[in-house]
């Protein structure tokens, strides 16, 4: 109903041009996301989960298209609502219609595309996400993408040669992209933290968190 | 008889003094139980056995009632009630029928008294005030006075209450008659003594004072019956179906009736005020296969979405055992706009596929065509109108709805999923994806992490996934989320891979000589892993390794049985990788990226 997403926006983001991000995102992710822009993130990861997270938990219906592989735990570690996800795994040739019908109805839509897309459909997705005022987070590349996400940089704590396990890994994440968004910024996180969450991580930092209590 | 207005029914109640009422302290509570069993002249404790033995002994009374009314209401062990007004007429007036009872008891062997008055409450009392009868003395348990005198007991034992006086019959009498401790207790205090000083009182009052209780005790003051009627009307049939003569062989009329009929339905639905939670569309063919299915509707889908559901049922629909060869005039059903050619789960795989038409992927073939489709509402609520819409509400929004419904009419009802998170061992076992909008009854019911052995044998479920509440639009799917506190031996620690591959890849691990590294059957590692090669990828030297952490699932099931040996892997591009070796192969089942 219109009415409900209109009350929506204005509880949960001030902006209202803009969807909330995770407080870990917000230096990479100025402001948020903006409304009816892609957000490329690179190949699929947590970082695609992390990027959707802020506006999951504010609320936001969060698609999948196209990622049989996602690990839901994980993004419900990462702060998405499980409860508010739609998984499409399978969207077969007709992703772009797939993701323009999704966009009319969630405020976000996860998708990894099948083949590199055309610019054409790339056209075509933009005006929809221009009309609806959704986010489209694609895994891979896209041009005429607002912002641009990528892990620079990883190293996980916690295991060793035959003792331990993964535990946390800290990443380097780079951004660039248009706009206001042009300015390119590296920061450190953690994705995931040893709770799955995302989090920032001091650039000085080597050893991870306290994580014992976590074993 | 007079059955006026609001009168309640004239009732003849026959009461046994001397059994024990209602409970321990119910032998002293009517002053004429005490009566009718002391009367007897015989030792309380000879006479007064348990009130079990009692209840069964009472039978006989009713039975004995039942002869000249069939319809018998026992009240309590002790008392039981008859509608008075058919037998009177029949046995030649109240008093006529009074006496006739109370001798055929005595003829059983028990003393009795019998109240006649408008409504239950009153002729319960009635009985209990009646006078006992000097020569009715037998008492519970014994046996039969003297089958000489069966004709002793007069019918003095007999109070019956005019019509229409009920309520100056009630007025003396204590408020404690009414059996409701908080009122004997409280409306002496107020001054109010007497049921009549009760009845005296304004009703709202008394509603706004007492509350139901005190209405319900106010009524009975009244001589009403305790509550008015408030009998349920009976519900309409709102399903909706239609018959085709001769059948349907084409599948669009059947959906395009299937359209109509949801318009039906959901106007019967919309003029009696209701929604349904569910509709349940059942398609029987002419060979008298019948399918039934319950989707979701929670008063959301329009008739052309309903139409939909019918059209994939019926393209779900399995054909007949016998698979017949295509045939001329078997149904065709065209697959909506822009599907593909989709392997439905569960379906062997011959049938549909080889009876599908080579040319087209868009259509497919049953053999038979439909005779009656039907349409049922299930779960009828009150039509609240659906207001929602704050996000936030765990229940799907119109808006997303309609976009997962027009995602389901493109690609299939079982391409547009839900996750509900579970208890798990693995992390493709901690998700369950159902459907969107689709209550799915087939899926196995949830079972709790058991460990019959060691700690390396822990056990596991017995089916894919736990499907709590599954298909509920509202809040089922955190509804999981209570088993993922419970422990689950041998389960992959946290954090959890944001990559799950839902087939395994294969893989290769060596150690430095170049020999794949095994796991022994009490968990030694040949040698520690050097390298990896994910599904014939380039060569990766392992950086990091942790492992193994053997499981043993299902074993006692051979069919599902499997033992592996988990590990995590870093390899130097830094990438995090959770392997299984599995009877000496290795496989990737999720990457930490």
């Amino acid at each position: 109903m219109p009415l409900s997403s209109r009350r929506h926006d204005e509880d949960t983001q001030p902006d209202s041009g803009r969807l909330p991000v995770l407080p870990a995102l917000r230096e990479l992710l100025p402001g948020g996301l903006q409304r009816g822009t892609v957000v490329a993130v690179g190949r699929w990861g947590l970082l695609g989960l992390a990027v959707a997270a802020g506006a999951s938990a504010a609320g936001a219906w969060c698609a999948a298209v196209g990622l049989p592989q996602l690990g839901v735990v994980a993004a419900a570690d990462a702060g998405l609502d499980p409860g508010r996800m739609l998984l499409i795994p399978d969207p077969g040739t007709h992703w772009p219609q797939v993701v323009a019908s999704l966009l009319d109805g969630c405020e976000l839509v996860l998708v990894r595309p099948p083949d590199r897309p055309s610019a054409q459909v790339r056209t075509r997705l933009a005006a929809t996400l221009r009309r609806c005022g959704g986010v489209l987070v694609v895994a891979g590349g896209w041009e005429g993408a607002q912002a641009r996400l990528l892990v620079a940089r990883q190293e996980w704590a916690g295991i060793g040669t035959g003792h331990g396990r993964l535990r946390a890994r800290r990443v380097q994440v780079a951004a660039d992209g248009r706009g206001a968004a042009a300015r390119a910024r590296a920061q450190w996180l953690w994705l995931p933290g040893p709770d799955g969450s995302v989090g920032g991580a001091d650039q000085v930092t080597v050893s991870a968190p306290d994580m014992r209590e976590t074993g | 008889m007079r059955i006026a207005g609001d009168r309640p029914e004239r009732v003849l109640v026959v009461w046994c003094p001397g059994w024990p009422a209602a409970g321990p302290e119910a032998g002293t509570a009517g002053d004429g139980a005490a009566r009718g069993a002391g009367g007897g002249g015989v030792a309380r404790g000879d006479a007064v056995p348990d009130a079990g033995h009692r209840a069964a002994d009472f039978g006989r009374v009713v039975s004995v009632v039942e002869g000249f009314c069939p319809r018998v209401e026992m009240l309590r062990p002790g008392a039981c009630a008859v509608g008075v007004r058919g037998p009177a007429r029949y046995f030649g007036g109240e008093a006529a029928l009074a006496a006739k009872i109370i001798t055929a008891v005595a003829g059983a062997g028990f003393a009795s008294q019998v109240g006649i008055a408008d409504g239950l409450f009153a002729a319960c009392l009635a009985a209990e005030r009646a006078r006992p009868v000097p020569g009715a003395r037998p008492v519970p348990g014994a046996r039969p006075v003297s089958s000489a005198r069966p004709t002793a007991v007069r019918p003095g034992a007999v109070m019956t209450v005019a019509p229409g006086r009920t309520r100056a019959f009630l007025a003396p009498l204590p408020v404690g008659a009414l059996g409701s401790p908080e009122l004997t207790d409280l409306l002496p205090r107020l001054g109010i003594r007497t049921l009549g000083e009760f009845a005296a009182l304004p009703a709202a009052e008394v509603a706004n004072r007492f509350g139901t209780a005190g209405v319900i005790a106010y009524r009975l003051a009244h001589g009403l019956p305790p509550r008015p009627l408030a009998p349920r009307p009976p519900p309409a049939d709102l399903s909706v179906s239609q018959e085709f003569d001769p059948p349907e062989r084409q599948a669009e009329p059947v959906v395009f009736a299937a359209k109509a009929l949801a318009e039906r339905m959901h106007n019967g639905l919309a003029a009696n005020g209701l929604a349904c939670v569910r509709v349940q569309v059942q398609a029987v063919w002419e060979d008298g296969r019948e399918s039934t299915r319950l989707w979701r509707h929670d008063g959301l889908l329009s008739a052309l979405a309903v139409a939909d559901r019918v059209r994939w049922q019926l393209a779900d629909t399995p054909p007949p055992a016998h698979s017949p060869p295509p045939h001329p005039i078997a149904v065709k059903i065209p697959a909506p706009m822009g599907a593909k050619k989709r392997t439905t789960d569960g379906y062997p795989p011959g049938g549909r596929d080889e009876a599908r038409s080579g040319d087209e992927g868009d259509e497919e073939v049953w053999g038979g065509g439909v005779r009656m489709l039907r349409l049922v509402p299930d779960q009828l609520v009150r039509d609240q109108g659906w207001q929602l819409g704050l996000w936030g509400d765990a229940v799907a929004s119109d808006r997303v709805a309609r976009a997962a419904i027009r995602v389901q009419a493109m690609l299939g009802h079982d391409a547009v999923t839900r996750p509900v998170l579970g208890g798990g061992r693995g992390p493709a076992e901690q998700v369950t994806l159902v459907p969107f909008g689709s209550v799915d009854d087939r899926m196995p019911s949830p079972g709790r992490p058991d460990t019959p052995g060691g700690p390396d044998r822990a056990g596991g479920r017995g089916g894919p996934g736990r499907p709590d509440r599954a298909g509920e639009l509202g809040g089922p799917e955190r509804g999981g989320l209570d088993d993922l506190g419970q422990p689950w031996p041998g389960r992959i620690p946290a954090p959890s891979p944001a990559t799950i591959y839902p087939a395994p890849l294969p893989a290769s691990v060596t150690d430095d000589s170049g020999a794949t590294v095994t796991v022994s059957g009490r968990g030694v590692v040949s040698a520690p892993p050097a390298q990896m090669s994910a599904d014939g990828a380039p060569w990766l030297v392992v950086t990091a390794w942790a492992g193994p952490w053997p499981v043993a699932e299902r074993w006692w099931d051979p069919r599902t049985a499997r033992r592996r040996a988990r590990f995590q892997l870093v390899t130097e591009d830094g990438a995090a990788w959770l392997v299984a070796v599995q009877n000496g192969r290795w496989l990737i089942e999720a990457r930490y990226d």
